[in-house]
Order: structure tokens, then sequence, then C-alpha cells
């Protein structure tokens, strides 16, 4: 066999996919006997291995001259590719959520929620999270890659392809502006708040209600009403900010600052809600106590509970800190863009 | 990025740009791909085999060109020429051509 022969049968092994193989293998064996008996021709040598050579080096690697034939260099097009981000970011985004919820739900029904166990539960779970979302990543990218190839492009044109108003064009953002209805809600919620954890404890009990039997218990312990004077301070600065805010209309570097520093004492003292002695006063021996359940099902509710509010301060904390990266951070722009 | 890569990269797609027009140009008359590359060459426009008949394919695709196999000199070779829509296109494409040249002559002078 030639050599052309075999450059062009590796041309043909290397060719994409696409239709007239064998014909583009026939005319490029035409088109490399005409380059070489032209050669010959030129320089006045015979036809040989050699000329073969020279000409085969210059002509290019079999791969590279079959990827030239590639209709679709791409395994997601450009076309396609907005409608594969916004369907990926819906997907990777319900997957985690659910995924975490899940999570979450078997850490709090650990009994009890410490040791191994707990650490385990949590490697499981957030390995799990991420094995999920490159699972569904991989997934998304197959139907694409299939539907790239078997779907015409103009199925799939987003919305800014078709014909489009630029008077539809959204409101940018007022970084700085404050829509007036927030700090009016937050002022009234935690007047709630203050009212009913100063004044009316005896409103916070939990009804437990099964198998015709009912019983309210309360449900805060004395360890939380030792913390609320605290909690009190932080709720009456809360509201002179938004009161703040509702008189400038705008979130100025002071009341982000006051704001920071609020966050930052609300997540010292939800800390030590969190390590200190419970603040919840359902356990398993006052829901045994209710006279509701059975000491089995008591128990599995108590720890239950108490797994469950400890999660729920902690993510508390969590998202407190991530308020206060996020008001740092328009702080921080608030403050290079009146630089600038 | 060095001064020459830059140099090089815009030449290219400067004439990647006018490939299409110059083999569409060359091909009122039947030409095989190798015909075509010397032609192009001899007229001063060197195009790389590999970019040539991917754009021969894709133009008969189209419906641009026209294609048929003849044996010469006991070689198979594939001629291509326009195609009656090709012939309506040419004509369209070279005052779309002149109008650049004349309005890119106007930016340079």
């Amino acid at each position: 066999m030639k050599l052309i022969d075999r450059y062009v049968a590796e041309v043909g092994r290397n060719l994409p996919l696409v239709r007239g193989r064998k014909d583009i293998e026939k005319e490029l064996r035409s088109t490399l006997e005409d380059m070489l008996e032209d050669r010959a021709r030129k320089s006045g040598q015979p036809v040989d291995e050699t000329l073969e050579i020279d000409l085969l080096k210059e002509y290019g690697a079999p791969q590279t001259i079959a990827q030239t034939y590639n209709p679709q260099p791409y395994l997601i097009g450009p076309r396609m590719f907005p409608f594969f981000v916004f369907v990926l970011k819906i997907v990777i985004t319900v997957v985690t959520i659910v995924l975490l919820v899940l999570t979450g739900i078997e850490i709090a029904t650990l009994s009890p929620m410490a040791g191994p166990d707990f650490v385990k539960a949590v490697w499981d779970g957030l390995t799990g999270v991420v094995g999920a979302a490159i699972a569904a990543f991989g997934n998304i990218v197959l139907v694409f890659a299939i539907l790239e190839r078997f779907v015409p492009a103009s199925e799939f044109q987003m919305d800014e392809e078709k014909e489009w108003d630029p008077a539809s064009l959204k409101k940018e953002p007022e970084p700085d502006e404050v829509k007036i209805w927030e700090p009016i809600l937050a002022i009234v919620f935690t007047f709630i708040a203050i009212s009913i954890f100063n004044f009316n404890p005896q409103w916070l009990v939990i009804p437990i209600i099964a198998d015709d039997k009912a019983a309210f218990i309360p449900a805060l312990t004395e360890a939380f009403f030792r913390w609320l004077p605290w909690i009190n301070i932080g709720w009456v600065a809360e509201i002179v900010m938004n009161g703040m805010l509702i008189r400038t209309g705008r979130w100025t570097i002071s009341t982000r600052l006051v704001s920071i520093g609020i966050k930052v004492f609300q997540v010292v003292i939800l800390y030590f809600l969190f390590t200190g002695p419970s603040i919840l006063a359902v356990t398993p021996e006052s829901l045994q106590a209710s006279g509701v359940f059975d000491a089995d099902a008591a128990q599995t509710l108590g720890d239950l509970a108490q797994n469950g509010v400890r999660i729920l301060i902690g993510l508390g904390i969590f998202g407190t800190v991530i308020e206060i990266i996020k008001t740092l951070y328009k702080l921080v722009t608030q403050r290079s863009s009146i630089s600038v | 990025m060095t001064n020459n890569e830059s140099l090089e990269n815009v030449v290219l797609e400067l004439r990647r740009g006018v490939i299409v027009l110059a083999a569409l140009s060359q091909l009122g008359t039947e030409q095989y791909g190798y015909s075509l590359l010397k032609k192009l060459s001899d007229l001063g426009l060197e195009v790389d085999q590999g970019t040539l008949y991917p754009l021969l394919r894709r133009l008969e695709a189209q419906g641009v060109l026209e294609s048929v196999w003849k044996l010469e000199e006991s070689r198979p070779r594939r001629y291509y020429v326009l195609s009656a829509e090709g012939k309506k296109l040419l004509p369209k494409l070279k005052k779309e051509w002149a109008g650049i040249v004349s309005v890119m002559d106007k930016m340079l002078a």
C-alpha cells in the first residue's frame, strides 16, 4: 500500500460522522496524486517515497486534515449554549436545594446528634450533593449534545433573538435605594417579636395533638430568657436603623456600618445560643410528661426537636454571616464608587 | 501575543473573508479542487488545502455549487462549477464587495 493510501485511510478514520466520507477520501487521494505529479514535474525527480513524505508532511497531520471537515466542532454550539446555561442553572439549583434539605432532615433525625455518626452524615450528605450536581451536569451536557445534532438550532431561539422592545428592558436596580416597605415591615415584625417574647411569653407554647390527646408545652427554656435582654438590644438597634433608613430612603455608609455592627452582635448571641444549654423546652422528658406520647415516640420526637433547633440556629448564624459579607461588599463598592 | 502574531491573525481573518468570493469568481467554468487551488495561487491568493476543500463541500451543500466526478488521465477528479443559484448569487456578492472596497478605500485614504 502506497504512503498516500495509508495517509488517506488515516484521515478517513479520523473524519467526523459526516455524510460522504468515501467521497472525501476519494477527492483527497486525487488531490494528493495531482500535487505529487506536479511536484515531480517541477523538480524533474521521479515520484518516489521521499517526495511523498515531503508532500504529506507539508499537507498536515491526518487528524488535523480530518478536523477541517468537521461541520460541528462544538459539543454544544453557540446558538444553543445560552439555553443550555439557562437549564443548567435551574436543574443544579433544584438538585442542590432538594439534596441539602434531605441531608438536613437526615441529620436532624440522628439520635443522638453527636459523634462519628453526625460527621459521617454531614460528609455523606455533602459528597452526595456534589456527586448529584456533577451527574446532573453530565446528563444535561449529554442531552444538549444530542439535541445539538438532531434538532434544528432555530427551535432553540432565546427570547432576545426574537423581536424585542427596548422599553421591555429591566430597570437596573439601584444598589443604595431602599424600598420603603422593607424597613416598615421590619419595624412592625420586630415590635411584634419584642412584645411576644417580653410581655406574652405564655403564648410561646407548642400544641401537641395525637390520638385524641392534646397538650401544650412551653416552647422555650430558661436559657433562652437569660439571653432575651441581649436579644432585645439587637432588636431595638434594628428598629432604630430601620427608622434611619425610612428617613434617608437610601443606604449610606453609616447605616451600612450600623447594620454590620448589629449583625455581628446577633451572630455572637446566636453562637452562645448554639453552644450553650438548649433553648427549646421540647425534650423527650417534656413530651413524655405531656402524656401524649409513649417513651419511644417521646425520645425520637424530642431528639428531633433538639437537633432541629440547633440546626436552625446554625443556619441562622450562616445566613447572618452571609448578610454581613454582602453588606461589607456593598460598603466597599459604595466607598470606591464615591472615591471615583 | 507579539505584533507579528497579531498581524498574522488579522491577515488570516481578512483572507478567510474573501476566500468564498475568490473561489466562486473562478468557478464560472468547471474546476477540480487542485486546479482551483493553483489558479487562485497564480492570481496571488494562497489558500490552504485544508480550508478550500471543506469550503467547496459546504458551498455545494448550500446549493451554490454543483459537482461531478470525471475520470481523467486514469484518475477520478471532482469538478466544481457554479449552480444556477450560484450564478445568481455571484453578481450580488461582487456588488457587495465593490461597496466594501469603496468604503474601505475612503476610510484608509
